[in-house]
């Protein structure tokens, strides 16, 4: 079995998941689809995989913080977190690199390096203003 | 089915405690069964905990604890549900006795969080959330806060007040508890609008501040749980019945639920258990509610039915979830000042709702007759949360 890890990937994409089946688009990816139940295969052995959306683009910020109590592998002052919404309606969190953000600003989603720990690098989406 | 009460509670300090996990937990439990006036006859043990192997390097800890107070050959089990482990081991307590395979059940949380630093331990309790959409990128369980405190600011219109109000019910109510973590009072002119406050109550996870969060606490809780039809063997106490349990899960990821200021779980939880109690949130008398971080203290409060969505600040104004209020809130101090050793907090609220409906809570804190407790715990950040509603017999 594949691991569904793929901020891991070396392609340091972050993906959403689109079911071959009905079309509909999941971040992160699930087992099965919600709407159709269609089986999720990372291995590909018994059913098709689900189609990998690279994610990132036009974004609309929902709520977002700050916090100054970092985790391990963070080497800033404070780090903000938003969650957006893409213009296709899926949503995601992410790391904010605005400096003053504002709930309902339009903002651009890309794939970045998010947190580094010992042997293992974390790619995932930040924000930037548009 | 077969009627569950609750025969006798036991409770450590909460703080920090320089004792091994297994012994902290068995403190509790023996509190407990003295509070029931026995020595032995469990049938079953539930032992809630969420980071003995993660923190303590510890694993086996209910058959550890068992062999720890020669309860064997009783049955044991470790019940993992995040910060809800407390309630949902409550939860297996009774429904291992409606369904008759045991006739006693002895249920304890325990927690021994502060052996570790305080970024260890909220680094420990993050890993519940998303490995990869959250996890991965340092989003913890306050920031999730910060970004639900900032969603529900800006849609209802609290304010830093409302909260710093919040606060000092806690702190004031701690202060009374001798179970408590925080043992000092605050005042709303040293946390909220006086001149250093921004030292005293910095900014946490923007918009909150450090009085919205509860502290990292060690501590345990336990009750002793039995059938009422064999509750004549307890008698140092009138059992308190178990009317109701209610439990829902939500999305894992925060970012998936279609309105983030929903939390669809405890409104459901919340209906279960109303619908098993037969009741409904007017006949709830007090209220333990699962509020590691203030924010969540109003909005269950609302998603139980106790106020309209964004009306909580309201009735904060006038004052009614004080303990002499309308439906008076965390009596305890709640998660905030009376502390938060994660597998213990449900086991707590039911120990405090226990001691409120027995009409032995400290003077200044005891609610005036009271017939129905509601205690709220909540896993994740919302997307597992147990209800449990106590009745006095």
């Amino acid at each position: 079995m594949v691991s569904t890890r793929d901020l891991y990937a070396e392609d340091r994409n972050v993906y959403a998941y689109r079911c071959p089946k009905c079309g509909v688009l999941y971040h992160p990816a699930p087992m099965v689809c919600k709407g159709c139940r269609n089986r999720r295969d990372p291995s590909e052995a018994v059913f098709p995989d689900f189609e990998k959306v690279p994610m990132g683009g036009p974004c609309r910020l929902l709520s977002w913080t700050r916090i100054y109590a970092l985790p391990e592998g963070i080497d800033r002052p404070s780090i903000a977190f938003g969650i957006v919404e893409f213009d296709n309606g899926l949503r995601a969190a992410g790391q904010l690199m605005v400096a003053d953000p504002q709930s309902g600003a339009r903002l651009i989603a890309k794939s970045g390096l998010v947190r580094e720990l010992v042997g293992r690098d974390f790619y995932g989406l930040q924000l930037f203003e548009a | 089915m077969r009627q569950v009460g609750i025969v006798g509670i036991g409770h450590t300090k909460f703080g920090r405690m320089d004792f091994d996990l297994v012994d902290i937990m068995s403190w509790a439990a023996l509190e407990a069964m003295k509070d029931a006036g026995i020595t032995d006859g469990i049938d079953q043990v539930f032992v809630a905990n969420m980071g003995g192997s993660a923190i303590n390097h510890q694993t086996g800890i209910a058959s550890s604890l068992v062999s720890r107070i020669f309860l064997e050959p009783a049955m044991a089990e470790l019940i993992e549900n995040g910060p809800a482990s407390g309630s949902s081991a409550v939860k297996c307590g009774y429904m291992a006795i409606a369904s008759g395979m045991a006739d006693v059940v002895l249920v304890v949380g325990g927690e021994r969080m502060r052996e570790v630093t305080g970024w260890k331990a909220t680094d420990f309790v993050a890993t519940l959330s998303h490995p990869d959409a959250e996890y991965a990128y340092g989003l913890t369980l306050p920031a999730f806060a910060g970004i639900f405190a900032r969603a529900y600011v800006e849609r209802y219109g609290l304010t830093e007040k409302h909260l710093a109000t919040l606060a000092v019910k806690a702190h004031r109510n701690a202060s009374l508890n001798p179970f408590a973590h925080i043992e000092e009072s605050a005042t709303l002119s040293g946390i909220w609008d006086g001149p250093h406050r921004d030292v005293v109550n910095p900014i946490m996870a923007d918009p909150l501040r450090l009085y919205d969060f509860c502290p990292v606490s060690d501590g345990a809780a336990a009750v002793v749980l039995c059938g009422l039809d064999v509750a004549s063997r307890f008698t140092k106490h009138v059992p308190v019945r178990i009317a109701g349990i209610g439990q829902a899960t939500d999305t894992h990821c925060v970012h998936n639920r279609a309105d983030m200021l929903d939390l669809k779980a405890v409104r459901m939880a919340a209906e279960r258990a109303y619908a098993m109690a037969g009741i409904g949130p007017k006949e709830i008398s007090l209220a333990e509610l699962h509020d590691a971080f203030l924010i969540l203290e109003v909005a269950e409060s609302e998603e139980v039915g106790f106020f309209e969505r964004g009306q909580a600040k309201a009735a904060i104004e006038r004052g009614e979830t004080e303990v002499t209020g309308r439906i008076p809130i965390n009596t305890s101090g709640g998660l905030k000042a009376k502390g938060h050793p994660v597998g213990a907090t449900g086991v707590s609220q039911i120990h405090e709702l226990v001691k409120q409906l027995r009409g032995q809570a400290e003077a200044g804190r005891q609610v005036a007759e009271p017939k129905f407790g509601l205690a709220v715990n909540f896993g994740g950040f919302g997307n597992n949360v147990v209800a449990t509603i106590l009745a006095k017999e």
